[in-house]
C-alpha cells in the first residue's frame, strides 16, 4: 500500500460536509479556486495509521445535474480515475431527502462509502436506521459520524480504510431495474448504445443515459464532440429520473430505517417571527445589529492590540539609534514594518470576531431565514437574500462584509456580494466624510451631502450587481429560491472557536507580508528630503493635474484620493500635512504624526465647492482601504478578481467625481 | 391546482411538474418530485412558499410554484 491517498467528500448542503473537513484536516488546509473555474477548491490533508490523506471538499449540492459550475466540478470530479474513495454524506434526520445525491452518484465506479451524520437528530425525531441493512443493500460501507468530533470517527476511519482496499462500489442495479420500469424505459435502452461512446470504467454507460434521459447540457455536447447527435429529450426525463431515484431510496429505507412518527411541531414559535410576513425582517434586523454589536466587543480586545502597537513598539524603534541605526532607517521601519503590523493585527482581530459571529449564525441554522426574508428584494440584483447580512456589516467596515460574504456558497455570487460591499461606505468614512461636509458645507449642508453618498450608495450597488453580475452570475443561470430551512441546532462554541482562530492564523501569515509591501511602496512613493514637493506622489500628482483637474481633483486632493486607498483615515492626515504642513504624507497616513484638528476648516478655504463634493464622493467610492483589498484578495482566493475589483473602484470613483464635479458646478460659484 | 393555492396547514400530494430541464431537476432534487407529500406551513403574498416536505422545511420561489400541480386532502 502506497502511502498516499486521495478522497472526497460529497453531500448536500447542511449534510454537514464542511465540518467533517474541519475535523478531518484541522490546519492543514489549502483553499483556492478550480482552474478556468469561478468555483472554489478546498483540499486539506490528514494522516492515518501512516498513510496520508488528501481530502477534497467539493462544492455543495443537492444534485449532480449540470445546473451550475460547482456541480459539473463536483461530478468530474467524484469520476477521477486517480481518486481512491467518494465519502458521500447524508443527514440520517432527513436522510429520504438527502440520499438523493447518493442516489445521483449511483452508477459512478469510484469506490464509495455513505457517512451519516445527526443521527441524534434522527434519534430524538423516532428514527431508528438499520446501518448493516442499509450497507448490505448498497453494497457499500456505512458508518455514522458525529461531525464534529473527532472521537466519534473510528468507524468512519475503519470503514474508509476497508472500502479502498476492498474497493467496493455502490451498488446500483436496483436503480436501473426502477429507470426500467419507468414510462422512459424504451428511451433509456435506446440511449445506452450512444452513451457507450464516451462511456469509461469510472463512468458507466447506465450514468450516461440517466443523464441522457434528463437532457443533460454537459453531457448532450460531450456527445456531439464525438459526433452523436442528440434529438431533443423528453422534456419529462427528467421526472422519470428522480422518480426512479426517490423509489429506489424509498425501497432502501422501508427495509431499513424503523419510524415511530413523532409528532413535532414544524413552525417553531420562534420560526413564526423569523419567518414572518413583517416580522421576519425586524427579527433580521435586530439579530443583525446584535450580530454587528457582538463583532465589535470580540473584535476590540485584538483591535486595541492593532491600535496601541505602534506606540509600544516606535519606543523600542528608536532604541536602535542607540546602536547606531540611522534616524531615517529607524523612521522606515516605524512606517513601514510596525504600521504594517499594527493594521494586521486590528485586521486579523476583526476578521475572527466576523467568522466567529457569522460562524454562529451559520451553524444555528438562521443564515437560511435570512435569505427567505430577503429574497424578493435581493434576488432583484441576482443576490442570495442573505447577501444582505455581510453587506450590513460594510457600515462597520468593509473587511465585516468581505469576510462575511463565506457565507455565500455559491463563488460567483460570494465574489459579487464582495464588490457590491465596497459600494457601503464604512464607519470611518462616517467620520471623515461628515468632518469635510460639515466644514464645507455647514450642518444643513453636510446632512445633504450625506443624503447624496446614500442615495449614490443604492444606485452603485444597483449598478454594480448588473456589471459584475452578467460574469458572476449570469441573468440565464438565475433561478428562484429552491432552498432548505434546516433545524436549528445549537452552536458549537469550542468548535467555531477553534476554526475562527485557525483563519484568523492563515489571514495574519498571508495579510502581513502584502500590507508590509504596500506600506513600503507607500513610502517610496510619498517619501521626500525636502517638503511635499520632493515626493514621486507630488509629482505624479502635478503631472495629471490637467487630466485630474477635469473631474475636479487638484494635486492636492488627488493625493488625498491616493492615501484614501490605503486607509480613510489617511485622508484628513493627507490634507493636513499639505495644507497645514503637520507632517510629512508618510507620516500623516501611517498615523506617526497627528492630524491638525482643524484641518477641515483650514481645506474648506483653500478648496471650491464643487471641487470639494467632487473630491468627498471620490473619496467616499474609491477603494475602501488596503485591508479591505487584502482581506478581499483572501476571500477571493483571486489576485484577478481583486485587481478587477479594485480598478472598477477607482474608475467608477473619478467618474462619480467627475460627474459630480461637472453637475455641481452648475449650482456653485 | 397549482401549489401557490395550498392554503396554510392543509396537506396535498403533488401529481405533475411542468417546466424545463433545469427547473424539473432543481426542484426534484431537493426532494419535491410526483406523489411527494407536502404540507403547506406559509403562504403570504409577495414571499416565497414555506412548505415541508420529506421531514424538510423548504423555501420555494412563488412564481415557478405555479408549475407545481397538486391535489389537496389527497
Amino acid at each position: 500500500m502506497g502511502n498516499t491517498r486521495q478522497i472526497a467528500l460529497l453531500g448536500q448542503p447542511n449534510s454537514g460536509k464542511s465540518t467533517i473537513f474541519n475535523t478531518l484536516t484541522g490546519m492543514h488546509q489549502h483553499v483556492g479556486n478550480w482552474p478556468g473555474k469561478t468555483v472554489e477548491k478546498k483540499e486539506g490533508k490528514f494522516t492515518y495509521k501512516d498513510v496520508t490523506y488528501t481530502v477534497a471538499d467539493l462544492p455543495g449540492s443537492y444534485s449532480l445535474s449540470a445546473n451550475s459550475d460547482e456541480e459539473i466540478v463536483t461530478r468530474d470530479y467524484v469520476a477521477r480515475t486517480d481518486l481512491d474513495l467518494v465519502c458521500i454524506l447524508a443527514d440520517a434526520s432527513q436522510l429520504e431527502r438527502s440520499l438523493y445525491m447518493l442516489a445521483d452518484f449511483a452508477g459512478i465506479g469510484t469506490p464509495a462509502m455513505l457517512v451519516l451524520t445527526m443521527m441524534d437528530v434522527a434519534k430524538n425525531k423516532g428514527k431508528k436506521i438499520d446501518v448493516r441493512k442499509l450497507s448490505e443493500a448498497l453494497g457499500i460501507n456505512v458508518c455514522s459520524v458525529i461531525a464534529y468530533d473527532k472521537k466519534t470517527y473510528d468507524s468512519f476511519f475503519a470503514g474508509m480504510e476497508e472500502a479502498i482496499q476492498s474497493g467496493k462500489r455502490l451498488n446500483a442495479d436496483a436503480l436501473y431495474a426502477n429507470i426500467r420500469q419507468s414510462e422512459g424505459a424504451e428511451t433509456f435502452d435506446a440511449y445506452l448504445e450512444k452513451a457507450g461512446k464516451i462511456a469509461t470504467p469510472r463512468r458507466p454507460k447506465e450514468w450516461i443515459a440517466m443523464k441522457m434521459l434528463e437532457g443533460d447540457e454537459a453531457i448532450l455536447r460531450e456527445l456531439s464532440i464525438k459526433g452523436v447527435n442528440q434529438p431533443p429529450a423528453d422534456p419529462k426525463g427528467a421526472l422519470y429520473t428522480s422518480d426512479a431515484r426517490f423509489r429506489w431510496i424509498e425501497s432502501l429505507l422501508e427495509e431499513a430505517v424503523v419510524d415511530e412518527k413523532k409528532t413535532s411541531e414544524l413552525l417553531t414559535k420562534f420560526d413564526r417571527a423569523a419567518l414572518g410576513p413583517r416580522s421576519g425582517k425586524w427579527v433580521a434586523f435586530g439579530i443583525m445589529i446584535l450580530a454587528l454589536a457582538g463583532a465589535m466587543i470580540v473584535a476590540a480586545p485584538m483591535m486595541g492590540i492593532g491600535g496601541a502597537l505602534p506606540s509600544l513598539l516606535n519606543p523600542l524603534a528608536d532604541l536602535l539609534g542607540n546602536i547606531g541605526v540611522s534616524e531615517g532607517i529607524i523612521h522606515f521601519i516605524k512606517a513601514t514594518l510596525i504600521t504594517s503590523l499594527g493594521w494586521v493585527v486590528s485586521m486579523v482581530g476583526f476578521i475572527f470576531a466576523m467568522n466567529f459571529v457569522f460562524g454562529i449564525l451559520e451553524e444555528v441554522g438562521y443564515m437560511a431565514r435570512v435569505s427567505y426574508v430577503f429574497d424578493a428584494g435581493m434576488s432583484k440584483i441576482g443576490l442570495q437574500g442573505k447577501a444582505l447580512m455581510p453587506m450590513i456589516m460594510g457600515f462597520g467596515c468593509t473587511m465585516g462584509s468581505t469576510s462575511g460574504a463565506r457565507v455565500i456558497d455559491s463563488y460567483g455570487q460570494k465574489v459579487m456580494t464582495i464588490a457590491v460591499a465596497w459600494a457601503i461606505p464604512c464607519g470611518a468614512t462616517f467620520v471623515v466624510i461628515p468632518t469635510l461636509a460639515n466644514a464645507f458645507f455647514g450642518v444643513g449642508g453636510g446632512i445633504l451631502v450625506m443624503l447624496l453618498i446614500i442615495l449614490i450608495m443604492i444606485v452603485h450597488v444597483i449598478v454594480t450587481a448588473t456589471i459584475f453580475g452578467a460574469k458572476l452570475n449570469p441573468a440565464d443561470k438565475r433561478s428562484g429560491m429552491v432552498m432548505e430551512m434546516p433545524p436549528y441546532h445549537k452552536p458549537r462554541w469550542g468548535f467555531i472557536l477553534k476554526n475562527s482562530l485557525m483563519r484568523m492564523w492563515d489571514v495574519f501569515k498571508k495579510a502581513f507580508s502584502i500590507e508590509l509591501i504596500v506600506c513600503i511602496i507607500f513610502f517610496f512613493l510619498s517619501y521626500s528630503k525636502s517638503g511635499i514637493e520632493g515626493s514621486i506622489l507630488y509629482k505624479i500628482g502635478t503631472f495629471i493635474e490637467p487630466v485630474s483637474s477635469f473631474i475636479g481633483l487638484k494635486w492636492q486632493t488627488f493625493m488625498a484620493f491616493f492615501a484614501a486607498m490605503i486607509s480613510k483615515e489617511a485622508v484628513l492626515g493627507v490634507l493636513s500635512a499639505i495644507f497645514a504642513n503637520s507632517g510629512s504624507i508618510v507620516d500623516t497616513t501611517t498615523g506617526l504624526a497627528a492630524t491638525s484638528d482643524n484641518i477641515a476648516q483650514i481645506v474648506a478655504t483653500a478648496i471650491p465647492k464643487a471641487e470639494a463634493l467632487a473630491f468627498i464622493v471620490a473619496v467616499t467610492f474609491n477603494i475602501p482601504c488596503l485591508q479591505a483589498v487584502v482581506s478581499t484578495y483572501h476571500e477571493t482566493h483571486s489576485a484577478k478578481w481583486t485587481a478587477r475589483i479594485g480598478g472598477y473602484y477607482i474608475l467608477t470613483a473619478l467618474l462619480l467625481a467627475a460627474i459630480v464635479y461637472h453637475v455641481s458646478g452648475l449650482f456653485f460659484r | 391546482m397549482n401549489l401557490t393555492e395550498v392554503k396554510n396547514g392543509e396537506k396535498a400530494v403533488i401529481v405533475r411538474i411542468e417546466g424545463d430541464r433545469r427547473y424539473l431537476s432543481r426542484i426534484t432534487s431537493i426532494g419535491l418530485n410526483v406523489g411527494c407529500r407536502i404540507e403547506m406551513l406559509q403562504n403570504v403574498k409577495k414571499k416565497p412558499l414555506l412548505i415541508y416536505g420529506r421531514d424538510t422545511m423548504i423555501a420555494l420561489n412563488r412564481k415557478e410554484s405555479e408549475r407545481i400541480q397538486v391535489e389537496v386532502g389527497a
